[in-house]
């Protein structure tokens, strides 16, 4: 307190030195300056006394002497005091720290002396030692701006300012003191938005702000409930965000407090008496809210809900419901009022009106339902709205009889048929079903035999035992009793094949029948529809139409895609149906279900017939149109023909080539073709082309040939003679060898192979081709080679191939020593063995076998036997000698004694002809010779 | 007061005692829990804390207490902050009504339930004797006016705040206290059975 005062009387004598520094002055000073603070509003309030009007205000921050206003303001004086007063707004509390004030008066550019400094302490004096936070508790609207200041206790430090957990920026406004300026405020939580201080070690204080709405409630509107007194209600408006109690919206309704709407339970509020004119003041610590309804007692009756309601008396068709009024005001109020009944599928709302109604009857109900039923009722005259729906109450009529039932008479044969009838829905039975009764009499039998069928019965078999109708009764049996029966006589059976039966096309899954009227139908018609060819207990289906009605369409629901119907007519007279016209057709055809069956084909010459036959009806699902026949070819399907006509079944394809074929036969209905059957053909020549295309054609192409070349050679003998068989000189040997030559036949014994052997101690004797016994074979030296190509290895035949003239020489030394020649025609085999060239073996048969006829017989590289030199002395002239050992080495020798000595040359064509030819065919070789010579 | 610990009957498992020590441990859990909530709701600076004394504060005993004379130390604490509570709540339903129904409302009626059923567990330990230690002055809501920094609302929230710090504090030192409690008159009875 003392500072305080020091630091006034300081103030002071620095205004006094200001005064004496701007000398004396004309205007006066304005005095009796007073400051009177409004600390909640945030406003200093200043009177003084002055004569002038225009004054200069300062107000200071008293402590840094910071200016906060400096501003010049007309102000005139009171009528009555005489006093001059001016309120300025401090944008943060006064509270956060001292204010000081000085005026002076102005006129024009001269200006009188300030006045005496006034001021007002803040919290931050010294004598206020703790903290404190400015302002508390403010309500104010979402978006204002606010000044919060914090005075810190002394000794402590500040820190910080946080307002809703956010550190601030802090103005300081004395040693104490610090302010943030918060703008913008969002609307607060439940309990307010903090703002708090802190110490660098403690919260030292703080404040709640509440930011909120003022009242935003409207649409009063009073109503009536007992004839007496009133009750009003409105829409609660928006959320306030003002949740303590005494920041809570306040309603008054004419003045009087709305308890319950205070309490924020309800935005109701009741008085006992009706008043024509209602107020409704809704009001917050940031505003208020005035709502007004008028209206007349009668014109807002709202009733109260029914009590007690009950059936006091229920039938089948009917029931009688009473209620009771809480009120009894109600008793003479015109009212109308409305049930609703609930049942099973059926529901409906009736409406009766009356002076205090409390009891209706209902009529018109269904028998054995389950009704549920609400009553709510409201004021006839000048109707204000429905008043509460009493609780839903429950009643179940009585059963009653059932209804007729719908009978129809179905004959599937001349003596044999069905009754059929009707399942009773819920509505017609009147009660659940205990059975049936079917009774049947014919016109002979004056008398009925009824049976009795359980409920789950609907059709009973009829028989005919002779050629009269019978009646056949039916009717449906509930524990309220039996339903008048319904009757129908047999009618005549008429099978298909008897009439000429249309073909009926389904639309869009239905049927739509027309048919001509008939002067009998007294009764009317029943359309009929039943599955082709079924027989037995079939699905029967039939409608009675009126007599006046000349089409029927047969629902989809009845039908079924792909099955052939029989849809027929029939008159209803007095006695038996007649039936009128029947027709054959798909409600939706269907491709089939299968193709056709049995197809075959068969092949006639270079033509193929198929021949099929068609499905069963069941399978068809469609009117066949056609057939289509495709030749399968690889991945794809050729179409070879469309036949529409589906009677036809048989085709016949044209000119195929031989191969094997594969076709596909597909009946197709409107709805498309089936899947197909296929049948598969190997294409054959027959017997006769066979045996003249495989045979004779071939054979006569072989002959001409063979006669070309026989003309070909014959023209050309000359040159092939050359070529092939070049002269051979005919040998000179002394003697009479010009008899002529015959072939000589060796025929070594069986089982033996002509053997060279190469011995040293060889003796001439022994030289030449030696037959050798088969068992020897396998032991023999490496030299010694076997016809292994001959079939008869133990018989040698020597063909002396080239007889007479056609001998060869030349090509001796080029046969191998090795070599094994088969030579021989279909019915012979020459086979040599073991025969070697000179170059490349000790000669074997040098001396003893065959020699060339130029042999040299120098040559000193050859070993030459004893043989050989005895040899060379015959054949120094001769060149060509024939073998000479064959009588000398055959063991057999004696035997064929009878060809040695022959001047038949033993030449070989294998060792004659050259190598190349040695493979070529020998077995004509002499009567090719014989040709080319031109001998037969 | 050693004789009324005898109560617990051995082997008939878990003794008085023993419930009342998991009880304050319950408690003091629940304390914490409904402290973090509170400043989660007034989002206050979690290291600041309200300066001050403490509100609950016993006096001095006259001789080392014994650990029953403890617990009869620790139970006047006890009945004081339930005191507090009841002031704590009797303010927020004045001030709010009883719109609020959070988890902190939930707690706060839960803390209440159980700080009962401790002090009155701790009681029948003791046979209802409060032991040689004075105990702590007895608190009127209306005196707790006087006990806050101003009449602002921000003034009953740090009260608040200290109130809760105060359960938990207590809670915890009763704790401790009937663990040690527990503890010793486990080895009494165990040597009186030797």
């Amino acid at each position: 307190m003392q500072g305080w005062v020091i630091l006034a009387l300081l103030l002071s004598l620095g205004v006094l030195h200001s005064r004496g520094q701007n000398g004396p002055s004309e205007l006066a000073v304005p005095h009796s300056l007073t400051l009177q603070p409004d600390l909640p509003a945030q406003t200093l309030s200043l009177t003084w006394q002055s004569d002038s009007s225009l004054f200069d205000i300062e107000i200071f921050h008293t402590e840094l002497m910071n200016v906060v206003l400096n501003e010049t303001v007309a102000v005139t004086a009171g009528p009555v005091t005489g006093q001059r007063g001016w309120t300025w707004r401090s944008p943060s509390p006064l509270e956060c720290t001292s204010h000081s004030v000085q005026i002076r008066a102005r006129n024009q550019q001269s200006v009188s002396q300030w006045s005496p400094l006034q001021t007002i302490p803040g919290s931050d004096i010294p004598e206020k030692s703790e903290s404190y936070m400015y302002p508390q508790d403010k309500v104010v609207p979402v978006g204002s701006n606010m000044t919060f200041c914090c005075i810190v206790k002394e000794k402590y430090n500040f820190k910080e300012i946080m307002y809703k957990g956010q550190t601030m920026n802090a103005t300081r406004l004395s040693r104490r003191a610090y302010a943030i300026t918060v703008t913008n405020q969002p609307a607060s939580d439940n309990t307010g938005t903090n703002v708090v201080c802190c110490s660098p070690m403690f919260t030292l204080t703080g404040a709640v702000v509440f930011v909120g709405y003022p009242p935003g409630d409207e649409g009063l509107v009073c109503e009536t409930r007992d004839l007496a007194s009133a009750e009003c209600s409105w829409k609660k408006g928006r959320d306030t965000h003002l949740r303590r109690k005494i920041n809570r919206t306040n309603y008054t309704l004419n003045g009087r407090d709305c308890l319950e709407a205070n309490e924020g339970k309800t935005w109701m509020c009741n008085w006992k008496v009706w008043e024509e004119n209602w107020t409704l003041v809704a009001r917050n610590p940031l505003g208020t809210v005035r709502l007004t309804d008028s209206a007349q007692l009668a014109d807002r009756v709202h009733l109260l809900a029914p009590a007690n309601v009950t059936a006091v008396e229920v039938e089948a068709w009917n029931a009688t419901l009473k209620w009771s009024w809480p009120v009894a005001a109600y008793k003479k109020l015109e009212m109308i009022c409305q049930l609703k009944l609930i049942g099973h599928e059926l529901s409906s709302t009736r409406n009766y009106s009356g002076t205090g109604l409390s009891s209706v009857m209902l009529e018109d109900l269904w028998p054995d339902v389950d009704y549920t039923v609400t009553v709510r009722c409201g004021s006839k005259h000048a109707f204000w709205k429905s008043g509460d729906e009493s609780a839903p109450y429950s009643i179940h009529t009585k059963m009653d009889r059932p209804d007729a039932l719908d009978v129809w008479l179905w004959m599937d044969s001349s003596n044999t048929g069905r009754v059929f009838w009707k399942p009773l829905s819920e509505r017609e039975s009147h009660g659940a079903l205990v059975g049936y009764k079917v009774s049947q009499s014919s016109a002979e039998e004056d008398m009925w035999t009824p049976v009795s069928l359980p409920p789950e019965r609907l059709n009973y078999p009829i028989i005919l035992n002779n050629s009269s109708d019978i009646t056949v009764a039916v009717a449906a049996q509930n524990p309220a009793g039996l339903s008048q029966p319904s009757a129908v006589t047999t009618p005549a059976y008429r099978a298909d094949s008897q009439l000429s039966v249309s073909e009926l096309l389904g639309t869009h899954g239905t049927f739509e029948l027309s048919w001509q009227p008939n002067a009998n139908a007294s009764r009317g018609y029943v359309v009929e529809w039943v599955p082709t060819g079924c027989r037995g207990l079939c699905p029967v289906n039939w409608e009675k139409v009126p007599e006046s009605d000349r089409s029927f369409t047969v629902k989809p629901d009845s039908l079924e895609g792909g099955v052939r119907y029989t849809v027929s007519v029939y008159v209803l007279s007095a006695g038996a149906a007649s039936l009128l016209q029947r027709w054959q057709g798909y409600s939706q055809e269907m491709i089939p279900a299968q193709s056709v069956v049995e197809l075959s084909v068969n092949q006639t010459g270079s033509d193929v017939l198929l021949s099929w036959k068609a499905s069963a009806m069941e399978h068809q699902r469609g009117f066949i149109r056609g057939y289509t026949i495709y030749l399968a070819n690889a991945a794809r399907l050729d179409l070879v023909a469309n036949i529409s006509d589906p009677e036809v079944r048989s085709y016949r394809v044209k000119g195929l080539p031989l191969s094997s074929y594969k076709f596909i036969v597909k009946a197709y209905t409107s709805a498309g073709e089936d899947m197909g059957l296929t049948v598969a053909i190997k294409m054959e020549i027959e017997t006769a082309e066979m045996l003249f295309v495989g045979i004779l054609v071939p054979l006569a192409a072989m002959f001409c040939c063979l006669i070309l070349i026989s003309i070909c050679c014959y023209k050309k003998r000359e040159w092939v003679k050359k070529a092939f068989y070049p002269e051979i000189p005919g040998p000179k040997v002394p003697g009479d060898w010009s008899s002529p030559q015959g072939p000589l036949d060796v025929k070594p014994s069986p089982h033996s192979l002509v053997h060279i052997v190469e011995s040293p101690e060889w003796d001439f004797s022994k030289k030449g081709l030696v037959p050798v016994p088969e068992e020897e074979e396998e032991f023999e030296n490496d030299n010694i080679e076997v016809d292994t190509d001959s079939d008869e290895p133990a018989l040698l035949r020597y063909y002396n191939h080239v007889v007479g003239d056609g001998s060869h020489s030349n090509h001796v030394s080029d046969s191998s020593g090795s070599s094994t020649a088969s030579g021989g025609s279909t019915q012979t085999e020459v086979t040599y063995t073991g025969i070697q060239s000179p170059s490349s073996s000790q000669g074997v048969c040098d001396g003893g076998g065959y020699r060339p006829q130029m042999q040299s017989a120098a040559d000193p590289a050859e070993p030459q036997g004893e043989f050989e030199a005895d040899f060379q002395d015959d054949s120094l002239n001769t060149g060509y000698k024939p073998q000479c050992s064959w009588q000398l080495d055959s063991p057999e020798a004696e035997n064929l004694s009878g060809s040695l000595g022959s001047p038949t040359s033993v030449t070989s064509s294998q060792f004659l002809l050259p190598e190349s030819s040695e493979e070529k065919p020998q077995s004509s070789n002499t009567w090719f010779h014989s040709f080319l010579s031109g001998k037969s | 007061m050693e004789g009324s610990a005898n109560s617990d009957a051995p082997g008939t498992g878990r003794s008085a005692t023993d419930n009342a020590a998991r009880l304050a441990r319950l408690l003091h859990r629940d304390c914490t829990r409904l402290l973090e909530l509170y400043s989660e709701r007034e989002s206050f600076p979690s290291p600041h804390v309200p300066g001050g004394d403490r509100l609950v504060s016993l006096g001095p005993c006259p001789e080392p207490p014994t650990p029953g004379q403890q617990v009869g130390h620790v139970r006047s604490a006890l009945r004081r902050c339930m005191e507090l509570l009841e002031c704590l709540i009797q303010r927020e339903v004045e001030e709010m009504g009883e719109e609020l129904a959070g988890e902190y409302e939930s707690l706060r009626k839960a803390v209440r339930d159980r700080l009962g059923h401790l002090v009155h567990s701790t009681g029948a330990l003791l046979g209802d004797e409060e032991g040689g230690c004075p105990p702590p002055p007895q608190i009127q809501c209306d005196e707790g006016q006087d006990e806050v920094e101003g009449s602002g609302s921000f003034a009953v929230k740090l009260w608040t705040y200290r109130v809760l710090l105060e359960l938990i504090h207590w809670t915890e030192s009763a704790s401790h206290t009937l663990h040690v409690f527990h503890t010793e008159t486990q080895q009494q009875q165990q040597q009186q059975i030797l």
